[in-house]
């Protein structure tokens, strides 16, 4: 286990903290090189806004993509097929 | 006996399941395909529908396996070139030393609506230029939220690959938001 990680390894540490929790040795080392790295610790914020604005829905209306009417027809007449037999 | 329900299903929740397939999907075609599957799959399955949950909610969870199956059967027909895991574009974002190469700028915090949808737009323009295998397993990650355990399994990569690629996902996804202005938008 190292004590002092570089950028590119917190990065890794980083990433995989938001999927799994990692071990001792290595919260230890990311909360290490965080305390003295800026641009790391924008990097881990970043991945959490990322996440958080992958997961909101939007409820603005301009742009929100919606089923054509020939494919909700479409879909309509495959369900009725299925009910019919 | 139930054709009420199922075409109501349709006419609730197929816009929002069309959105959910196809933020992962990147097409329309696809997504309305997932859409229908998943529709006839839950008139097939609706005796074991208990009610406990939602029915957008037990739709959704029908969806979700529906495009993984799609996904599988996009990894099969795409043919990954050598290069494809970017191992040397996440070195060149570091120098030698494993510093950055670049300083990171700080992001604004969104807040109102419309700059977050612009936001969005950004982010799946982004995700649209991921290398394909890279997308897939970031998409399942961050858009549904699958656990990395449950991606791989459903993928058949080993979890080590599956943090590569999340990994260098990531640094794409973070970069090239930097580039597109997300570091202006918001900021106060």
């Amino acid at each position: 286990m190292k004590w002092m990680t570089t950028c590119k390894v917190t990065t890794e540490l980083a990433s995989r903290a938001m999927d799994e929790r990692l071990s001792f040795g290595d919260r230890v080392a990311m909360r290490m090189h965080l305390a003295i790295c800026k641009n790391c610790r924008r990097f881990t914020q970043q991945l959490q806004d990322m996440r958080r604005l992958f997961r909101t829905e939007t409820t603005a209306n301009d742009d929100v993509p919606v089923l054509t009417p020939e494919a909700r027809q479409r879909i309509a007449n495959e369900l009725q097929n299925k009910l019919d037999t | 006996m139930n054709t009420l329900d199922a075409h109501r299903w349709l006419a609730d929740h197929g816009d929002y399941l069309f959105r959910v397939a196809r933020r992962q999907l990147h097409s329309d075609e696809l997504a309305e395909d997932a859409v229908q599957e998943t529709l006839l799959a839950a008139l097939t399955a609706q005796a074991r529908y208990s009610g406990d949950a939602s029915p957008r909610t037990w739709l959704t969870g029908i969806l979700k396996h529906k495009i993984v199956d799609q996904i599988r059967r996009q990894l099969r027909e795409v043919e990954i070139p050598r290069d494809a895991d970017g191992e040397e574009a996440v070195d060149s974002l570091f120098k030698q030393d494993g510093h950055w190469a670049e300083p990171l700028r700080p992001w604004g915090n969104p807040q109102a609506e419309a700059e977050l949808s612009q936001l969005r737009r950004v982010l799946d323009e982004c995700a649209d230029r991921l290398k394909p295998m890279m997308a897939q397993v970031f998409s399942l990650r961050e858009v549904a939220g699958m656990e990395t355990e449950e991606i791989c399994k459903e993928l058949n990569i080993s979890p080590t690959n599956c943090w590569v690629l999340l990994h260098r996902a990531r640094l794409f996804m973070r970069q090239c938001l930097e580039l597109n202005g997300f570091s202006k938008v918001g900021a106060t």
